[in-house]
C-alpha cells in the first residue's frame, strides 16, 4: 500500500495541472454533478426522455468528448444551468470531463 | 452577457476593486468574463433584462469574505452574497441590483458535526448532499430535512426560509447561532457564540439579550459565514400514508383534519398537500396531453390523473421516532383520514436498516433533485417562479384563495402548480408558477399574473414569505402597517450597518440611501 502510494505522488508530481485533478474526476462527478446525473436525478430523467433510458446517467455513456461537456457545462443545456467557474473551476471540469469521456477514448 | 455597471460607478472604479479582489482572493478566483456572467444569472428569468451580474468573487474562507467586503465598501462596488446560488425559482445566483458583483461561497465547504448533541456547523458552501455524503461516510445517526431542489446549500436554504419535510422541516426555526461578516468587515457570533470559545454555541439558540439570528435571514446586513443547524436524531421508524383525495373541494376537510393533527402534536412532520399537477409534472410533459398549447380541460385533468393514480390533492403524511410509538398513533391518523373520506390510503413503513426507496426520499432526509424536472413541463427550455402567500392553517380559507388564484391561472392561461405547506399555526401556498421560455407570447403573461396574484392576496391580508428579485419591492410593498414602519426600520439598519450600501442592495426590498432611486414601484 505504502508502494502505490508513492508511485501515485511521483505521477502527480510530473502531470499537467489539470491532470492531477483527473484522477480525481469520479470523486469530482460525484460531488459537482451526481445529484442530478444520478439514477435517480433531474438530469437523467429528462434525458431518458430524449435517448435511451439504459445509457441516460452520464456515466453509462461512450459517446461524450471533452468539449461538449464544457459546453454543456458552462453554457447549460435544455433545462440544466449553467455552472459558474466558482462552482466547478476550470481544472475540475476538465477533470470531470477527462473521466466522463474516457469510453471515447479507450 | 456584455458587463453592466450599478448606478454612480465607473470602470475605472471597478477595474481598481477588481484588482484589489484578485490580490486578496487569488486573480483565479475572479470571474469577468461575458460566460461568467451568464453563469450567475437566473436561468429561470421571465424578465431576461434584469438583475444582471457584472461578474463574481469566490473566497475559500472567512477572512477572504472579510477582505472583499471591505474592498467592496472601500470602493462602493455593490456585491450580492450567495451561498450555491440554486435559488431556483427566486433568481437563482443573480443580484436584485444590476452591476453588482456575486460573492460566491461555494467554494467554503467545511462541515463539523457534534454527533452526540446532534448538530452541525457549516460554512456556506456545503449543500445538502455533501452534508448527507459526510454524516453516510462518518456512519453519523442524524438526518437532514431536504428540500424537492436539494442541489443548494443547507445554510442558503435556512437563510431563505425554505423548507423540508420531517419534523425538522421548517429549517430556519433549526438555527442555532451564527457567524456573520458586517458591512464593515467585522465579524460577529450570534447568541452563546458571542462569548469566545463557549460550549453552547449550537445549542441555546438566543444568547444574552437581543438575538440577531433571524436579522441575518433574508437580510442585507451581514453575510453568513458559518451556521450551526440542529439536526433529527435518525427515527426508528417512520411510519404513515399516501393520501389522495379527489375532488377540488376536498382540500378543506383536508387541511382542517391535518392542521389539528398538526397542532395537537400528533403529527410533527411538516406534511405538503400538493395538487395533482405537482405530482404529474415530474411523470410526463403537457405535449402528451394537449396539442398546440391547448388549455389543459377538466377531462385532460381527468386522463393524466387516472393515468397517474392521482388525486386532484395528494400528501405525504409521517410518523417518526420509536416503533411503539408510531405503531401506536397510526391508526388515530388512519381513523382520522378516514373520515374524510379519501379516494386512497398507501400506507408506507420503513424501519432502522431498511433501504430508502429513492421516491421516499424526501420524508427521510436523503437529498434529490427529480422534482425539478417539472421545469420540463413544456418539453422545452422551462423553468418555474414562485408566489407563496402565508395563509390560515383553515381549510375554508385556504380553499378559497385557491380558488381565487386558480381563476387567474386560467384567465391567464397558466397550469396551476399549488401546494400547501405546514407549519406549526400556518400554512405556505406554494405555488410554482411553471414557465415556458420557447414561447414568447405566454412569458409576456407572467408577470401581470404574478402582480396580479400578489395583489389578490394582499387584498385579503396575505403576503408572501419569499419571493423572487422581481417582486421583493413589490412584496415588501405589501407590508404596509403605519405607512411601511418596519420597512423604514430595515432601512435605518441597513443604512447604520452599511453606509455604502455595498451589501445586496434591495434585498427583501430593503434599499440602503445610496441606491434609493433604484426601487421599484
Amino acid at each position: 500500500m505504502k508502494g502505490r502510494a508513492i508511485i501515485l505522488g511521483l505521477a502527480l508530481g510530473t502531470a499537467p495541472a489539470w491532470a492531477q485533478d483527473a484522477g480525481n474526476g469520479k470523486a469530482l462527478f460525484h460531488e459537482k454533478c451526481a445529484m442530478c446525473h444520478d439514477a435517480n436525478g433531474m438530469g437523467t430523467g429528462l434525458l431518458a426522455r430524449r435517448m435511451d433510458p439504459k445509457i441516460a446517467e452520464l456515466e453509462k455513456r461512450t459517446d461524450l468528448t471533452p468539449d461538449f461537456i464544457a459546453a454543456a457545462v458552462r453554457t447549460g443545456i435544455g433545462n440544466m444551468p449553467n455552472i459558474s467557474r466558482g462552482e466547478v473551476s476550470d481544472a475540475q471540469l476538465a477533470a470531470i470531463s477527462a473521466y466522463l469521456s474516457k469510453g471515447k477514448n479507450q | 452577457m456584455d458587463p453592466v455597471f450599478p448606478p454612480g460607478a465607473s470602470a475605472a472604479t471597478f477595474d481598481r476593486a477588481l484588482k484589489a479582489f484578485g490580490g486578496a482572493i487569488g486573480a483565479d478566483n475572479v470571474f469577468t468574463t461575458d460566460q461568467d456572467r451568464d453563469t450567475y444569472s437566473d436561468k429561470f428569468a421571465v424578465n431576461e433584462a434584469g438583475h444582471h451580474p457584472y461578474g463574481g468573487v469566490a473566497p475559500s474562507s472567512v477572512e477572504e469574505v472579510q477582505a472583499i467586503v471591505r474592498i467592496a465598501a472601500e470602493n462602493r462596488v455593490p456585491i450580492w452574497p450567495i451561498s450555491r446560488g440554486k435559488n431556483l425559482g427566486y433568481g437563482y445566483a443573480a443580484p436584485e441590483l444590476s452591476g453588482s458583483i456575486v460573492l460566491d461561497m461555494s467554494r467554503m465547504k467545511k462541515i463539523e458535526v457534534d454527533v452526540e448533541n446532534g448538530t452541525a456547523l457549516l460554512e456556506p458552501g456545503v449543500g445538502f448532499y455533501d452534508l448527507y455524503d459526510y454524516l453516510q461516510a462518518h456512519n453519523i445517526p442524524l438526518w437532514l430535512s431536504v428540500p424537492g431542489n436539494s442541489w443548494g446549500s443547507v445554510i442558503g436554504n435556512a437563510l431563505d426560509r425554505g423548507l423540508g419535510y420531517t419534523p425538522y422541516g421548517e429549517n430556519t426555526s433549526k438555527l442555532c447561532g451564527l457567524e456573520v461578516v458586517l458591512p464593515d468587515g467585522d465579524i460577529i457570533r450570534t447568541g452563546m457564540g458571542a462569548m469566545a470559545g463557549s460550549p453552547t454555541w449550537n445549542l441555546y439558540r438566543y444568547g444574552f439579550g437581543p438575538s440577531w439570528d433571524q436579522l441575518f435571514v433574508q437580510s442585507n446586513f451581514g453575510i453568513v459565514t458559518k451556521a450551526n443547524i440542529w439536526l433529527m436524531s435518525a427515527p426508528e421508524q417512520v411510519k404513515g400514508m399516501d393520501i389522495e383525495m379527489d375532488r377540488m373541494e376536498d382540500l378543506a376537510p383536508l387541511i382542517d383534519t391535518l392542521g389539528a393533527l398538526r397542532r395537537e402534536g400528533v403529527l410533527q412532520q411538516s406534511p405538503t398537500i400538493g395538487n395533482w399537477l405537482r405530482a404529474a409534472n415530474i411523470l410526463t410533459t403537457r405535449q402528451e396531453w394537449v396539442k398546440d398549447g391547448g388549455p389543459l380541460t377538466d377531462s385532460v385533468i381527468a386522463a393524466i390523473r387516472k393515468t397517474f393514480n392521482l388525486g386532484w390533492w395528494g400528501v405525504s403524511v409521517r410518523l417518526y421516532g420509536r416503533e411503539a410509538i408510531t405503531n401506536a398513533t397510526y391508526p388515530i391518523l388512519e381513523q382520522a383520514i378516514n373520515a374524510i373520506r379519501p379516494m386512497s390510503i398507501k400506507p408506507a413503513v420503513w424501519r432502522t436498516g431498511d433501504p430508502i426507496p429513492p421516491t421516499q426520499g424526501g420524508w427521510m432526509g436523503v437529498p434529490m433533485t427529480f422534482p425539478l424536472q417539472n421545469a420540463n413541463w413544456f418539453g422545452g427550455r422551462g423553468g418555474h417562479i414562485g408566489f407563496s402567500p402565508i395563509l390560515p392553517q383553515s381549510g375554508k380559507l385556504a380553499l378559497e384563495q385557491f380558488l381565487r388564484a386558480y381563476a387567474r391561472y386560467r384567465e391567464f392561461g397558466m397550469d396551476p402548480q399549488t401546494s400547501f405547506a405546514f407549519g406549526e399555526r400556518h400554512l405556505i401556498n406554494v405555488n410554482a408558477v411553471l414557465l415556458n421560455k420557447d414561447d414568447p407570447a405566454f412569458m409576456k403573461r407572467v408577470d401581470p399574473f404574478l402582480r396580479a396574484l400578489i395583489k389578490d392576496a394582499r387584498a385579503h391580508g396575505y403576503g408572501e414569505y419569499r419571493t423572487h428579485l422581481d417582486y421583493m419591492d413589490t412584496v415588501a410593498d405589501t407590508y404596509d402597517f403605519n405607512n411601511h414602519a418596519l420597512r423604514r426600520l430595515n432601512e435605518k439598519v441597513k443604512n447604520a450597518l452599511d453606509p455604502a450600501g455595498i451589501l445586496a442592495p434591495g434585498k427583501s426590498g430593503i434599499w440602503p440611501t445610496a441606491y434609493a432611486k433604484e426601487r421599484r414601484a
